[in-house]
């Protein structure tokens, strides 16, 4: 009997994965519920899960992941800079690249980390973090563009659900989506604090890094700001901090960074178009 | 109406039929690669908009010159759009069917916007988290603003142009 039950529970789901309605899911647990068989009803309720945690996360869920990480990277790095005109730039640069970018259908919202290490975040659904720090040390708005398009790239390339996927596991949750969130809100919170944990502190995989170099000068260089931007903008943070690793831990050390993008440029053909806007990043960022 | 007549008639009604396939055939479809896009009457970011395309929308190629690719919408209107923000293949959104098809089987009751949090608001379960985790009203309002944070298009438009970046590159 209860492999009958299997047949039917992967018989009706087939049938909603074709439908593609939730409604069809519910409407198959009542009539089993109804009929006197409670089992068949949670086969299909549990069938319908895992398939479902098996398709790839969609957007609202992503905003829930992405809002609930943003809290703890502006709470672990002191709050965000209050200067209007400041972060309404450093967002117009980000949405000129990301208009563009491989995901453009999205909204990108940049914060600006009031922090004096050096370093980027993004979280998923686009919360994007820059470092006061960092922000110092950016001389043109090309090589802030390089550094945005590194961020959107991670959010396009959907790096941290990846993270998000693996923590789930290691948090043991089995259930679909993010109704755990509420119904098991220890089991949520494990899993953000796990994949901010591995964002701040220990670093993403450095192929992952790496990608977004790749993909974020792409992003960059389709606005045409001069790709070869964020080679200097890399030589002078190498000068600065050095390839030790233990420094640096969270990206591949910067020679190694260096030479992949002027791999980038080489291979994609992206242009040194000579458009810096140096007298625009400047004169919008005296205040930093 | 004589068989040869009627079967001259047949071959010509055949051949426009298979040219109008063949041109349908070799027709080369791009598709919009940005948040959204003008056509323009030229090929200058200075020539009048005739109409707006959006992320993923399919165009038919009409001809190309350097940066710029003339081409017809599905609902037959033609202008040239800036090459750069077109691509050979479609773009693989987030409302594809598979994520559809993921967001209906779960549901999404867990990211509803909480009554108490207004209308921006962090959604329940990052309020959750918030609680949770001890997240100060301060930084839950930055998080929030910055949730809450848009550009009019507009104003972008206006920020590229006067940097002479994407179409309006000098």
């Amino acid at each position: 009997m209860r492999s009958n039950h299997r047949l039917a529970a992967t018989l009706i789901l087939l049938a909603l994965s074709a439908a593609g309605c939730a409604e069809i899911q519910r409407a198959g647990e009542d009539i089993a519920r109804q009929s006197g068989n409670p089992r068949l009803a949670g086969a299909i309720h549990g069938v319908g899960n895992v398939v479902g945690s098996l398709l790839p996360i969609g957007y609202e869920e992503e905003m829930s992941i992405g809002q609930a990480m943003a809290l703890q990277v502006v709470a672990r790095y002191g709050g965000v800079v209050d200067q209007p005109e400041l972060v309404r730039y450093v967002n117009l640069v980000a949405r000129a690249v990301a208009n563009t970018s491989d995901r453009p259908d999205i909204p990108y919202r940049v914060a600006i980390l009031e922090h004096d290490s050096i370093n980027a975040f993004a979280a998923p659904a686009g919360y994007i973090f820059v470092t006061r720090g960092l922000l110092k040390q950016i001389r043109n708005e090309a090589e802030l563009a390089a550094v945005l398009g590194h961020e959107i790239a991670h959010v396009s390339q959907k790096h941290i659900l990846d993270v998000i996927q693996r923590s789930k596991r290691l948090a043991g949750v089995t259930e679909a989506g993010l109704s755990y969130a509420t119904s098991n809100p220890a089991a949520f919170k494990t899993i953000i604090d796990g994949a901010v944990k591995k964002l701040l502190d220990e670093g993403l995989d450095q192929e992952k890094e790496t990608e977004a170099d790749a993909v974020g000068e792409v992003f960059a260089a389709r606005v045409g700001y001069d790709a070869e931007a964020y080679v200097g903008l890399l030589a002078r943070l190498r000068d600065l901090k050095g390839d030790d690793r233990a420094l640096f831990k969270t990206h591949p050390n910067f020679s190694a960074r260096i030479e992949a993008v002027r791999n980038t440029i080489h291979s994609k053909r992206l242009a040194a178009t000579g458009v810096l806007l140096q007298e625009r990043f400047l004169r919008m960022t005296k205040r930093v | 109406m004589s068989p040869p007549r009627t079967l001259r008639v047949a071959l010509v009604v055949l051949g426009v039929g298979l040219f109008a396939w063949g041109a349908e055939a070799w027709a080369e479809t791009i598709y919009v690669q940005a948040r959204t896009a003008q056509l323009r009457a030229g090929k200058t970011s200075l020539d009048a908009v005739v109409g707006n395309v959006k992320f993923g929308d399919a165009l038919e190629v009409v001809g190309r010159d350097g940066n710029w690719v003339e081409v017809k919408t599905s609902a037959g209107a033609k202008g040239w759009i800036f090459a750069n923000k077109t691509a050979s293949s479609k773009p693989s959104g987030t409302n594809d069917t598979l994520v559809k098809l993921g967001q209906s089987m779960r549901g999404g009751d867990a990211s509803a916007t909480t009554a108490s949090a207004g209308a921006r608001g962090l959604d329940k379960a990052s309020e959750g988290y918030a609680n949770r985790a001890g997240v100060s009203a301060r930084d839950r309002d930055a998080v929030d603003r910055m949730t809450a944070y848009q550009i009019p298009d507009q104003e972008v438009e206006e920020f590229l142009r006067e940097g002479g970046l994407g179409e309006y590159a000098k």
